[in-house]
């Protein structure tokens, strides 16, 4: 009977079959929609799909129907099988449009399909495997040395940066090595508002590149030691300005599967994890903040699907943003629950960078389409594609951070 | 792993281009199987033309070569109808997923075969019916099913598809206006007012030589273009419900109510398909509960309409309340009623009544039946179904003006369990051959039932279509196998 397990060798998935054979082969996750009382929503969400057309790269059910076969052992495993896996950016529409029982466990079932990958004779992109190649040594992906980690600190602050802090800055590798702008942008900020807060020298990637593309062995190491940091600088809590490491440390660290990895490498409890938009939020709710500018332009808010799908925070950088005198925030047609990935995640920038240059492409234009003079988001992941694909396609769109946008015309009540 | 053969697939890439064609078995293996217990089979290939030429093309190469042709839009047809008998191409056609046109003033659409309900709903949900710029209401629908949003319009259309407005007008093959196909030799042909003008309103008072493609599941065409009617959106809805003792008792009421050609839909589930998720496996209702639950829709333009609809659908309860049939009173949840006006809906079209109690796998024996065959059939069905450990998740639905209407029994089943694929195709398959002697006939039927339809079925007719699809289709290459006769 065809839907038995039987290729027993794949464990990883194996475990995972009970939630894997309750999709229905529906095909909800193809294509994005929702009713609306006065207009329907209808729009491709899939990265993938829209790039490369056939139901294998649509959605979760191409990947869901892929796991099927390589269990059943209908297929094996190819160049061509490694390619729909890691094309994936990991975004989570399909997720959204999905209803039955499978839905919480999609993402973790990409996962886990990419992890049986690395077992396998296939073509990994061959930039994936150079940064795992280095980033147990590294710490980050990027292939920088760690020392290198937090060049993008003015020495005066780096050297004098306290011992014990409530909150630990975790950067994240992007901004520490790609948008150092961007970290100086938030310490400047966290400043300003008179948070207590440090920069720790011993922050390691927080294994989000890792666990997205199924390296759970090497992943390991990295959640054990950034789960000792808050302990080590008497933080209660965590904040971060990278969409990635919020959903990695606020959910795979502290969750129990599907959503997180607490299964594999145990739950950090006792630590909260903050993105800088919900303490912007925070503090200006409870009047915390005074504005002493304003930002006199059009913005578009791209949701990070780190911090947008995954996490579930559409609204607080939209109040965030909403907050700032003389900014009109648009939105774009695909916003929220139904945004359209930037094309950077789960893999795919550092491993098919045309790809996912181009998908970034398709967000600017539609960024432009809104009339706005700027795009913002709330991630340098984002940030980096988005402001690439800008450049790329001569688009007179700008792009700034949520911080970049509010740091310069504020300060503490 | 790639399949076929590398000359074919070269052929093909010269047609479409090299990123619409792919022979590998990891881009393949999504086509090889659907929600029901069709066995999977392995297509050679799958292909997305964008262009009538380029399907065109590709049916000449595959008669030429003597290779089936799956025409494939989203694969939800619940029948196995896409799965590839015989191997050959997979015709992926959702890249051909254009809305030609919005006629708001003649009201209807011309839409490809890669348009889903969701970017159809959207796009009419934003036209208003007008006339010479006078605009009378807001949006305009089509009959929405209760489908994923991501099939296809096209192909629910002329596989005589059912949507919510089949109490008012009709089932959706009967909203169709006109239609371009590519025949399987590779001619395009138009049908209906569209071969005379670029006027896409009418069938009539043309021969319908549309049926030549309605129905046959692919097996004797693509259809490329078509045309379909659409309906202003009425602003004023409420859903009025009531539940009955028997499937005999819902009947009465059903027929009755339907007489007045009052609604847009008048349906009734049975206890078992009213628990979310569906029973499974089969365990007995409470004695005390209704054997049936019953919802119709009304619409209008006018809260007077609405009332006065509410006003005869309470005489309707009465009058049979006064003859004896058991009918109760019950309130729908807000979020059900939701469900019935608020279509095409993500939730109600994604299959959440199904998968939480079984391995992924659905079917059901849908079909159109004589209401009164309805209480005789679902005893049979009930029987049966209990008997292979399965609940009577049964559907009446009235077509248009009490005629005929779906009866079917929506049942889920696990597809890691052999015994549950078996027992379940047994089931609906003997539901099938109970039903055939009533008048009941299966709609987008998988190859059991269609065999059970040919071994009872007029030999006249069977000559006929058999004559048809040669004619049509000298090398047999579309879609083989699913009709039993070739
Ligand atoms: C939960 C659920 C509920 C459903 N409810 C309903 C409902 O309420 N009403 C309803 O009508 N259906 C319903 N269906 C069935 C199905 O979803 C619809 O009929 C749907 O519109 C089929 O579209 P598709 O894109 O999946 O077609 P496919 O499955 O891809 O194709 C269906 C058939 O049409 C043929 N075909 C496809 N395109 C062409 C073409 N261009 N030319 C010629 N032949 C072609 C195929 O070969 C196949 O035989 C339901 C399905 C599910 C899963
Ligand atoms: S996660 Fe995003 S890119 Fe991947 S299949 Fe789902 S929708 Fe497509
Ligand atoms: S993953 Fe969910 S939405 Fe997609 S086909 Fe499976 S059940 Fe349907």
């Amino acid at each position: 009977m065809s839907h038995l397990l039987k290729n027993k060798n794949l464990k990883e998935l194996a475990k995972i079959y009970d939630w894997v054979s309750m999709c229905t082969h529906c095909g909800n996750c193809k294509y994005g929609y929702e009713y609306g009382p006065t207009a329907n929503f209808a729009a491709m969400l899939c990265v993938q799909g829209d790039k490369f057309n056939f139901d294998s790269y649509r959605g979760s059910r191409g990947k869901v129907s892929l796991a099927r076969s390589l269990l059943h052992n209908r297929i094996g495993w190819s160049d061509k099988v490694a390619h729909v896996l890691f094309t994936c950016t990991s975004c989570g529409a399909c997720q959204q449009m999905c209803e039955t029982d499978i839905k919480p466990w999609i993402l973790r079932m990409f996962e886990t399909l990419r992890y049986e990958a690395w077992k396998q004779n296939v073509a990994i992109p061959e930039n994936i495997k150079a940064w795992s190649s280095t980033i147990g040594t590294l710490y980050n992906p990027y292939k920088e040395p760690h020392e290198k980690r937090l060049d993008w600190l003015p020495s005066d602050l780096r050297y004098s940066m306290p011992s014990k802090a409530e909150y630990i800055y975790f950067a994240g590798c992007t901004a520490s090595y790609r948008r150092k702008q961007l970290a100086r942008a938030t310490v400047s900020l966290l400043q300003k508002l008179k948070v207590d807060f440090t920069v720790v020298e011993d922050e390691w990637c927080c294994a989000s590149p890792l666990l997205r593309t199924g390296q759970y062995d090497l992943a390991a190491k990295f959640v054990e030691h950034n789960k000792a940091l808050p302990e080590k600088y008497g933080a209660s809590a965590f904040i971060t300005t990278c969409s990635g490491c919020y959903r990695t440390l606020g959910r795979d660290y502290t969750m129990d599967a599907p959503e997180g990895y607490a299964d594999k490498y145990g739950k950090m409890t006792g630590v909260k994890v903050l993105h800088t938009t919900h303490l912007l939020e925070e503090m200006l709710k409870k009047g915390e903040i005074e504005f002493t500018g304003s930002f006199n332009k059009k913005v578009t808010y791209h949701d990070p699907c780190h911090l947008g799908r995954h996490a579930e925070v559409y609204e607080t950088p939209r109040n965030v943003l909403k907050a700032v005198p003389g900014l009109q925030l648009v939105e774009m047609y695909r916003n929220r629950k139904f945004s359209f990935c930037c094309g950077a995640g789960g893999g795919v920038r550092g491993g098919f960078a045309d790809y996912s240059l181009e998908t970034a492409g398709k967000r600017v234009k539609e960024a432009e389409a809104t009339g706005a003079e700027l795009v913002t988001s709330a991630c340098p992941f984002c940030y980096t594609n988005l402001a690439d694909a800008i450049e790329l396609n001569k688009s007179p769109l700008k792009m700034e951070d949520i911080v970049e946008i509010i740091e310069p015309i504020v300060r503490r009540k | 792993m790639a399949r076929g053969n590398n000359e074919i697939l070269a052929n093909l890439e010269q047609i479409v281009g090299p990123e619409y064609v792919s022979n590998e078995e990891a881009d393949l293996q999504p086509y090889t199987w659907d929600m029901t217990w069709a066995e999977p089979r392995m297509p050679d290939y799958v292909v997305m033309p964008k262009t009538v030429t380029e399907i065109q093309r590709v049916v000449r190469l595959a008669n030429h070569r003597k290779i089936p042709v799956i025409p494939y839009c989203n694969g939800t047809n619940i029948g196995g109808l896409c799965v590839p008998e015989e191997g050959g191409i997979i015709m992926d056609l959702k890249k051909m997923d254009r809305i030609l046109k919005i006629d708001p003033e003649t009201c209807y659409a011309v839409i490809e075969p890669g348009v889903s309900h969701a970017a159809f709903s959207a796009a009419l949900k934003a036209t208003n019916p007008q006339w010479k710029g006078e605009e009378f209401s807001k949006g305009f629908e089509f009959g929405w099913g209760v489908h994923p949003p991501s099939a296809s319009v096209l192909a629910m259309a002329i596989n005589h598809g059912i949507g919510h407005l089949n109490g008012r007008i009709g089932i959706n093959s009967q909203l169709m206006s006109s239609m371009e196909v590519v025949l399987p030799t590779g001619e395009v042909a138009k049908i209906g007012s569209c071969a005379y003008s670029d006027s896409w309103h009418s069938f009539l008072p043309l021969p319908r030589m549309d049926g030549l493609f309605t129905g046959w599941l692919g097996t004797t065409g693509i259809v490329t273009k078509l045309g379909v009617w659409i309906f202003p959106i009425r602003p004023y809805k409420d859903v009025l419900t009531i539940a009955a003792a028997s499937a005999e008792d819902i009947t009465k009421y059903m027929v009755r109510w339907r007489h007045y050609s009052l609604c847009d839909e008048v349906t009734a589930v049975s206890w078992w398909l009213a628990q979310i998720p569906i029973v499974f496996p089969y365990s007995p209702k409470p004695a005390d509960a209704p054997e049936f639950f019953s919802y119709t829709v009304i619409s209008g333009w006018s809260e007077e309409e609405l009332a006065y609809k509410r006003k005869m659908w309470k005489e309707v309860v009465e009058k049979e309340r006064a003859k004896g049939t058991k009918l109760y009173d019950f309130e729908y949840p807000p979020e059900a009623k939701k469900g019935r006006t608020e279509l095409p809906s993500r939730i109600v079209g994604s299959t959440k009544n199904y998968s939480k109690s079984c391995g992924g796998g659905i079917a059901w024996p849908g079909t159109f039946a004589p209401c009164k065959s309805w209480p005789i059939l679902y005893e049979k069905w009930k029987e049966i179904y209990i008997r292979h450990g399965l609940s009577p998740a049964t559907r009446f639905t009235d077509y248009q003006g009490a005629h005929y209407g779906m009866l079917r029994c929506m049942t889920p089943f696990n597809k890691r369990d052999p015994a549950s694929v078996q027992a379940a195709r047994d089931a609906m398959v003997e539901c099938v051959r109970a039903g055939l002697p009533e008048g009941m006939l299966p709609y987008k039927p998988p190859v059991e039932y269609q065999n059970e339809l040919n071994a009872v079925a007029d030999a006249g007719y069977l000559y006929l279509m058999a004559k048809i699809k040669d004619m049509l289709d000298p090398n047999n290459i579309m879609n083989p196998g699913k009709l039993g006769i070739r």
